[in-house]
C-alpha cells in the first residue's frame, strides 16, 4: 500500500483546499478589520489591505475616531459609539467564563467522583435526571428561566449568566469526570483511606492530580461554552454590566450605523481567545471528546 | 445493649450519606432550578391562553394552542425549511467530516498542523461565525463575490442573503463550515482504531480501495456514525444564533427554521403558550429522530 508521488500530491493538493476553507473565513474578517470602509467596497475586492489601518481597533479602544470616517457628505462612512462597549463585553465574557469553569471543576468533580465510586439509593436516577437535562432545547426553558431570574432580582447581572451556563454545562462535566475517575484504578486511593484519609482528601490529593487532563478537557468545555452562549445572554442582559460579546457584536452587526471595518474589528477580538484556547488545550479537547461521545 | 449495636452502623451510614448527598445536591438544585422547574412551567404554559399583551385572561385552553400553531401558515413553512436545512446540513457534515478524517489520517508531512486548523471554526461564538460568513457574502463587497468575479464563475455580484432562493443554501454553507470538525474528530478517532494490519489484509486479498473503504474501514466507523447523524441532526433542528445573525428568518420566511420560529412566536408576539407548544413539538420530533436512527442502525446491525 505504497502512495506513488501522483497521490501524494493529490493529498496535499486537497490538504491546501481544506486549510483554505478553514481560514479564507478568518483571514477576511481580519483584512476587512484592518481596512478603511472606502477600500472594503472596493471592487476587487483588497485581499491585503491597501492602505492597511489599524485605526479601526484605536477606536474601539481609545475612541480615537479613524480620520477615514471624518470625510463629510455622502462618503462619509458610519461609525458606531456601539463597538467602543466590546472592551466590556469582552471582560464581562471572561469574567462569567472564568466563574463558569470554577464551578464546573469544584462542583462537578465533587460530584462525579461521587457517582464513579459510590453506590447509593436514588443515585443512578440523580445521575440520570443530570444527564437527562441537557435533551431539553434551550428555547423551551428560555421563558421560565427569564421569570426566575427576574423573581430573583438577577436580570441584567454576570451572575445570573454563571448560573444558567454551570446549570448547563455541569451534566456533560459530570458525564465526562464520572468517566474519566472510573478508568482510574481504585487501589492508591483505598490505599489512602486505609491510611486515615477521608473520602475528600482521597479526590484532593489522590485523584484529582491523576485526572488533570480530564479536568482541563471539562475546563476547556465549559469555558468555550459559556463564552460562546448567545440566547440566554441576549435575553436576560440590557447594560454593558452584563452583556457578553456575542450580544454586543450581534447588536453591533444588524446596526446600519456601523461600518463593516468596524463589525469586522469585532469579529477578530470576539474569536482570538476561543481561537487561542483551542490551539493550547486541543489534545485534552479531542480526547475528551472522543472519550464522552463514544463511550456508553 | 441490642439498641446500641443497631444504631451504630446506621450513624455510620447517616455520615457517609451526608458527604454523598452533600457532593450532589448543589448539582441538583441547579439543574433543577434552571431546566426541570422551567420544564414544568413551560408544560403548564403550553396549556395556558398566556400572551404577555392581554396579562389578566390566562384560561387552561388543552391542546388549543397546538393545535393552533400546527394550523397556522407558518408552521408548515417552518417544517419544510427546517426539513430542507436538516437535509442539506446533516449529509454534508457528515460526508465531510469523514472525507477530511480520511485525508487527515493519511501520514503526510505537515498534516498535524492541520488536525490542530480542524478545530478551530467549531471553537468560535456562532454569533462570530455567523457574522463572519455575513462579511464573507455580503452583495456589494463579500469577498466569495469578488473571489467568483476574478475566476470568472459570475458576472455581477449576487447578494447570496437577500435573495430568498440563495438565503437558505447560504445559511447552510455557514452551518456546514462551523459544524464539520466534530464529526471530523470523531472520525478520526474511530479511524486511528482500525490497525493498518487489517488493510493490508484486504489490499493483499486484491480489494480495491472502495472496497476497502466500503467493506472493511466503514462497518468499523459505525459507531461514531450513529453520534455524529444524532448529534449533527439535533443541532441543525434547533439551530438559532446563525439565523439571527444571517438572515432573521428572511427574506420573507425563506430561512424561517422551527427554532426561529418558535423565538419569535415567544419573543415578538410575546405568545408564551404557542411558544411552549413549539417547543415541545420540537423535543418530539427531535426524540423521534433519536429513535428511528437507533432502529435504523440495529436493524442493519442485524441483517449483516
Amino acid at each position: 500500500m505504497k502512495r506513488g508521488p501522483v497521490q501524494t500530491t493529490l493529498l496535499v493538493a486537497a490538504a491546501l483546499v481544506l486549510g483554505i476553507m478553514i481560514l479564507l473565513p478568518f483571514l477576511w474578517a481580519l483584512s476587512a478589520s484592518l481596512q478603511t470602509e472606502s477600500a472594503l467596497f472596493e471592487r476587487p475586492p483588497h485581499w491585503v489591505p491597501d492602505p492597511a489601518t489599524t485605526e479601526n481597533y484605536k477606536y474601539v479602544f481609545t475612541g480615537d475616531v479613524p480620520q477615514a470616517y471624518e470625510v463629510r457628505g455622502l462618503l462619509r462612512s458610519p461609525v458606531t459609539q456601539e463597538a467602543r462597549t466590546l472592551p466590556d463585553g469582552l471582560r464581562n465574557s471572561f469574567i462569567v467564563a472564568f466563574f463558569v469553569v470554577l464551578i464546573n471543576l469544584v462542583l462537578g468533580a465533587l460530584a462525579a467522583y461521587t457517582f464513579a465510586r459510590e453506590r447509593f439509593r436514588g443515585g443512578q436516577a440523580a445521575f440520570v435526571f443530570i444527564l437527562g437535562s441537557r435533551l431539553l432545547p434551550a428555547v423551551a426553558v428560555a421563558i421560565p428561566i427569564y421569570m426566575i431570574l427576574r423573581e430573583l432580582g438577577l436580570l441584567d447581572t454576570k451572575l445570573s449568566l454563571v448560573l444558567v451556563h454551570s446549570a448547563f454545562t455541569l451534566p456533560f462535566t459530570i458525564w465526562v469526570l464520572t468517566l474519566y475517575f472510573q478508568s482510574l484504578p481504585r487501589e492508591m486511593e483505598e490505599a489512602a483511606r486505609v491510611d486515615g484519609a477521608t473520602r475528600f482528601d482521597a479526590l484532593r490529593y489522590v485523584v484529582l492530580p491523576l485526572a488533570a487532563p480530564g479536568l482541563a478537557a471539562v475546563g476547556a468545555f465549559a469555558f468555550l461554552f459559556s463564552y460562546s452562549e448567545f440566547m440566554f445572554a441576549l435575553l436576560t442582559t440590557s447594560t454593558t454590566n452584563a452583556k457578553t460579546v456575542p450580544v454586543m457584536i450581534s447588536a453591533i452587526s444588524v446596526n446600519p450605523d456601523a461600518s463593516y471595518t468596524l463589525i469586522a474589528v469585532g469579529i477578530i477580538l470576539s474569536v482570538a481567545a476561543p481561537m487561542a484556547l483551542a490551539l493550547v488545550f486541543r489534545r485534552y479537547i479531542t480526547s475528551g471528546l472522543v472519550a464522552s461521545l463514544t463511550r456508553e | 445493649m441490642a439498641v446500641a449495636t443497631a444504631t451504630r452502623p446506621a450513624k455510620r451510614f447517616r455520615r457517609s450519606s451526608l458527604y454523598t448527598w452533600g457532593t450532589i445536591l448543589p448539582v441538583l438544585a441547579l439543574v433543577s432550578l434552571f431546566t426541570l422547574f422551567p420544564f414544568v412551567y413551560a408544560a403548564v404554559n403550553s396549556t395556558r391562553q398566556r400572551i404577555l399583551t392581554i396579562p389578566y385572561h390566562q384560561p387552561f385552553v388543552g391542546l388549543e394552542n397546538y393545535r393552533e400553531v400546527i394550523s397556522s401558515d407558518t408552521f408548515g413553512v417552518a417544517v419544510r425549511n427546517t426539513l430542507v436545512f436538516a437535509l442539506l446540513t446533516v449529509p454534508t457534515v457528515t460526508a465531510l467530516g469523514l472525507g477530511v478524517a480520511l485525508l487527515l489520517n493519511q501520514r503526510v508531512r505537515g498534516f498535524g498542523v492541520l488536525v490542530a486548523l480542524v478545530l478551530l471554526p467549531w471553537s468560535i461564538p456562532l454569533v462570530s461565525a455567523g457574522i463572519m460568513w455575513r462579511l464573507l457574502l455580503h452583495g456589494n463587497f463579500g469577498s466569495l463575490n469578488g473571489l467568483l468575479m476574478q475566476l470568472g464563475i459570475i458576472d455581477s455580484y449576487v447578494p447570496w442573503l437577500s435573495d430568498p432562493d440563495k438565503a437558505m443554501g447560504a445559511v447552510a454553507m455557514a452551518h456546514v463550515w462551523r459544524e464539520f470538525p466534530l464529526p471530523t474528530i470523531l472520525f478520526l478517532a474511530g479511524l486511528q482504531t482500525i490497525t493498518p494490519e487489517i488493510l493490508e489484509a484486504a489490499w493483499l486479498d486484491r480489494a480495491t480501495a472502495w472496497q476497502r473503504f466500503r467493506y472493511v474501514t466503514l462497518p468499523l466507523l459505525k459507531a461514531p456514525l450513529l453520534i455524529v447523524l444524532v448529534y449533527e441532526t439535533m443541532i441543525a433542528v434547533s439551530v438559532f444564533d446563525l439565523v439571527y445573525v444571517l438572515t432573521g428568518g428572511g427574506p420573507g420566511t425563506s430561512t424561517t427554521l422551527f427554532s426561529w420560529y418558535a423565538y419569535t412566536a415567544t419573543f415578538k408576539f410575546l405568545n408564551l403558550g404557542q411558544g411552549a407548544a413549539l417547543s415541545f413539538l420540537m423535543t418530539a420530533a427531535l426524540l423521534i429522530v433519536i429513535v428511528i436512527y437507533m432502529r435504523l442502525i440495529r436493524l442493519r446491525e442485524e441483517s449483516a
